[in-house]
């Protein structure tokens, strides 16, 4: 519980429909979009700018409460779950896009703005920012800087920090820095803006953004291959970018979904095949023809069935196809252990038998989904976690499976972040000095360790 | 904690409930969210808050109750959810066993019980609140005026279409035959609704004659009464719900098609058997009821299947550039998009200009409207600027909640654009 006095200094702060303290209120900020965490914060302040976020925090500060910073929370990390309680600091108020310029292929916006709404705002400007998370309906663009989201078109185009251009950041003790600038390049001192970007809201509260931002591209095609196994599905990617073409997506979806799928591509098909590749090109109409023509020859080669979208309609009810795995599997099991490794493209194949290995010998069901152009897997376990033994099993498997791609020269998370979820296997993932240099830098920028405590390594 | 708490209604949905994974997809589409930006407005947060409801003894709190009212049922979250779940119906389903634990506050239940059922006494009511919107208080616009006295308890000062002098139920006799020459095709009830029936007669008129002219025979059962959206979907006041239903299955049993005028109306009837039938007869009867029930655009193109030389443009909107509102219950509930266009379409001498988001909430769903009028109005704000954006002079609907709603906050604007039944459009 958290002292009314500090109650009505943060009523004072924020105004008093900013500062949510009941219990029902409480249980709609206990979660995010992990079946495993949550925990009930005291008291939820939604600011509306960076000097009442520098109030609140030396205020916290100060009393030494543990302030958990948190957008929409549609991270499946556990990343933005208020696990020692105190002041859930949620910037959904702060939502202004302040500007989109299009001379300067840059735009900025405040945390609570939502990934899509941006997204829309750039279209009108003929302009995009390629990350594209899957929560991009929902999420902020505050998450999207301090979780570094990646989604399906990072392929070709990168993940969030290839985008940052500058930050205003509030410290723990309420200090408001500024940090990086607005043009693309800037070579000045430490990169410190980049310590911000993935924190996971460890090291300051994020109030304002300027991001690069893209031309849209002229044209874009979808190409959907169904092919009998992964390997030569991850083969035939192989291929293609050694052809020179670099696809903006290309997403991989199991036999676990291929409902989805149904009515859209032919059964007799579908029944004989393991995966679908949806494979997107873009750039000039030119470009796109061309390259469409080549990937098309490299995937015929080796595809049960191959299909070019004849228009857009088409082409979004096979990208909705693949949105839908997670709720998919979801949907068949009362608890699923999503994980988010990274392997070499090379090792796709390799890191896929490896897994269904383990979960062949500890019987537990898994489903393959995932950016299969850049090796971000989401394998999906699906598990009971009211059932004891089975999901001891299923933890089981997943530590496999996250050893198979380490020892492939893979990455523990490709785009969720550690937050609760993966910190036990921190250790494995990670130089045990660069953890060190980690808690360190921690130190100096929260001495208190009041901003989301109990994240990131286990202590 | 242990409760001893029924959730009688919710368990039908449990399978809903558990769908949702939390990805929080119906975040970007709920209009309630859009504008507070606090969890417990979205559907994530609600099935969240239900969840501990159930599991972790929440408890039936005034303001558990105030978490879920404070929602328009657009059902926008349910069309964006990957998991397909169905969140109003949860919500709706909560509401219910929330009534049937606590009741229905004061002056609801008053309403709802006791006068609404009472057709022909609460048309005096209104008639008698109607003759203190004249004397009381100054015209706004035309035939639209503040909210009367009684009514004014409810509406908070609404700008509101002024009360009929004459009801339909009493400008129309019950059996309304095509005239000599036409061939009878279909024999239709028509389901005029409280508000075409109260507030719009003329409305009602103009579809009785254009389907008449096309071979339709019109039955006005003066047995029916108000569809029960507000009882039932709206304070989750199930057992008068079923009152209303009972009487509307009985009023239409003879028709082979039921014609609505209003959205809403038509989905929340065609709703009965998934929600207040609770044995095996009122199953089967509300099934019966609800199949035959067809919104009067849908009529039209789908059944009637007039060519589109049959819509022509009634002379005073001749020359005009009109808009299309798509009410919730049209698109979202009844699958109902393309027929109005299509009847738009086909109207030669009218500009037809689809709106930015034609199916985004304009923040009224009934109740709602009346318990958070602030956020409604702040809903209805967009669809003003994305009516205004259109510059047409005419936005027409097919759902009188909505029309009210749209007329109240474009005066509040000050924007000069009618606001009319898409049926009112043809000659």
């Amino acid at each position: 519980m958290l002292d009314p006095g500090i109650i009505e200094k943060l009523r004072r702060i924020a105004g008093k429909e900013n500062v949510l303290t009941s219990k029902e209120e409480m249980v709609a900020y206990s979660y995010d979009a992990t079946n495993t965490w949550s925990h009930l914060p005291d008291a939820v302040v939604l600011p509306s700018d960076a000097a009442q976020v520098s109030e609140i925090l030396k205020l916290a500060s100060e009393k030494g409460v543990p302030v958990t910073p948190r957008g929409s929370g549609t991270n499946v990390s556990g990343g933005s779950v208020a696990i020692r309680g105190g002041i859930v600091l949620c910037t959904t108020r702060m939502d202004r896009i302040i500007e989109v310029s299009r001379t300067n292929l840059n735009a900025t916006v405040e945390p609570g703005v939502i990934l899509l709404d941006f997204q829309e705002a750039l279209a009108k400007e003929g302009l995009f920012f390629p990350p594209d998370p899957q929560s991009f309906a929902g999420c902020t663009m505050g998450g999207v800087v301090a979780e570094n989201s990646g989604g399906p078109s990072c392929l070709k185009y990168g993940v969030t920090k290839q985008y940052v251009l500058g930050l205003e950041v509030v410290l723990a003790d309420g200090r408001i820095i500024k940090l990086g600038g607005v043009t693309p390049k800037n070579r000045t001192g430490y990169e410190l803006m980049m310590l911000f970007t993935g924190s996971e809201g460890t090291l300051g509260v994020i109030t304002k953004i300027t991001l690069r931002v893209l031309p849209a591209p002229k044209a874009e095609q979808t190409i959907v291959a169904v092919f009998n196994d992964v390997a030569v599905a991850g083969e035939t990617v192989t291929e293609i970018i050694a052809g020179s073409v670099l696809p903006s997506k290309v997403e991989f979806v199991d036999n676990w979904t291929f409902a989805k799928f149904r009515g859209l591509l032919p059964d007799d098909v579908l029944d004989r095949s393991q995966v679908i590749l949806l494979i997107q090109v873009d750039g000039l109409p030119e470009t796109v023809a061309a390259e469409t023509e080549q990937v098309l020859r490299i995937c015929q080669a080796r595809a049960n069935g191959v299909r070019v979208a004849e228009d857009k309609v088409e082409a979004e009810r096979y990208w909705q196809a693949r949105q839908s795995h997670f709720s998919d599997i979801s949907s068949r099991a009362h608890t699923i252990v999503n994980e988010d490794v990274s392997v070499p493209r090379d090792k796709i194949a390799d890191f896929i038998r490896l897994s269904q290995a383990s979960a062949r010998r500890h019987d537990v069901p898994i489903s393959f989904a995932g950016h299969v152009g850049d090796g971000n897997f989401h394998p999906v376990v699906l598990t009971d976690n009211r059932d004891k033994e089975h999901y001891a099993r299923a933890l089981k498997c997943v530590d496999e499976i996250i050893e198979a791609a380490l020892s492939l020269g893979g990455v523990l998370s490709g785009e969720h972040g550690i937050g609760l979820e993966k910190q036990r296997f921190l250790k494995k993932a990670m130089d045990p000095q660069a953890i060190e240099i980690m808690k360190q830098i921690k130190g100096v920028l929260d001495p208190r360790h009041i901003l989301n405590p109990g994240k990131i390594w286990e202590e | 904690m242990s409760t001893n708490l029924s959730f009688k209604q919710i368990e039908k949905f449990k399978a809903d409930l558990d769908r949702c994974t939390k990805c929080g997809f119906c975040m970007s589409a709920c209009p309630v969210y859009r504008e507070e930006r606090v969890e417990s407005s979205v559907a994530r947060g609600k099935i969240m808050l239900i969840r501990a409801l159930l599991d972790s003894g929440l408890g039936l709190t005034d303001e558990l109750a105030e978490q879920l009212n404070r929602c328009t049922l657009c059902r926008t979250c349910a069309e964006n959810c990957p998991a397909g779940t169905d969140v109003p119906s949860v919500i709706a389903a909560a509401r219910a066993d929330k009534v049937a634990e606590k009741g229905v506050p004061f002056p609801y239940n008053l309403v709802f019980r006791w006068l609404l059922p009472r057709r022909r006494l609460f048309g005096r009511v209104l008639r008698f609140a109607s003759w203190f919107q004249g004397i009381f208080l100054p015209k706004t616009e035309g035939t639209i005026r503040h909210l009367s006295f009684f009514l004014s308890a409810l509406g908070k000062g609404r700008h509101i279409p002024q009360i009929a002098p004459k009801f339909l139920r009493e400008s129309v006799p019950e059996i309304n035959r095509p005239p000599a020459g036409v061939e009878v095709k279909y024999t239709v009830g028509y389901f005029t609704g409280c508000m075409t029936d109260f507030v719009f007669p003329e409305l009602g008129k103009k579809i009785i004659d254009f389907l008449t002219r096309n071979g339709v025979e019109v039955r006005v059962p003066k047995a029916q009464g108000c569809c029960g959206a507000p009882v039932f979907l709206g304070a989750g006041d199930f057992t008068t719900g079923r009152r209303f239903a009972d009487a509307n299955v009985k009023a239409f049993k003879d028709v082979e098609y039921i014609i609505t005028d209003c959205a809403t109306c038509a989905s929340a009837m065609k709703d009965y058997a998934k929600f207040l039938a609770d044995n095996e007869a009122r199953r089967k009867d509300y099934k019966e009821f609800g199949d035959k029930i067809k919104d009067i655009t849908e009529f039209l193109v789908d059944v009637l299947k007039l060519p589109p030389s049959a819509y022509r443009t009634a002379a005073e909107f001749r020359g005009k550039t009109v808009t299309w509102h798509e009410p919730c219950h049209l698109g979202r509930y009844l699958g109902i998009k393309e027929q109005p266009r299509k009847i738009l379409d086909s109207l030669k001498d009218i500009k037809y200009v689809e709106m930015r988001d034609a199916d985004r909430c304009c923040g009224m769903a009934g109740t709602f409207s009346i318990y958070f009028y602030e956020l409604s109005k702040k809903i209805a704000a967009r669809k003003v600027a994305d009516i205004a954006a259109t510059k047409a002079d005419v936005v027409v609907t097919d759902c009188p909640g909505c029309q009210i709603q749209i007329i109240d906050s474009l005066i509040q604007h000050g924007k000069p654009v009618q606001v009319r039944h898409i049926m009112e459009l043809l000659e």
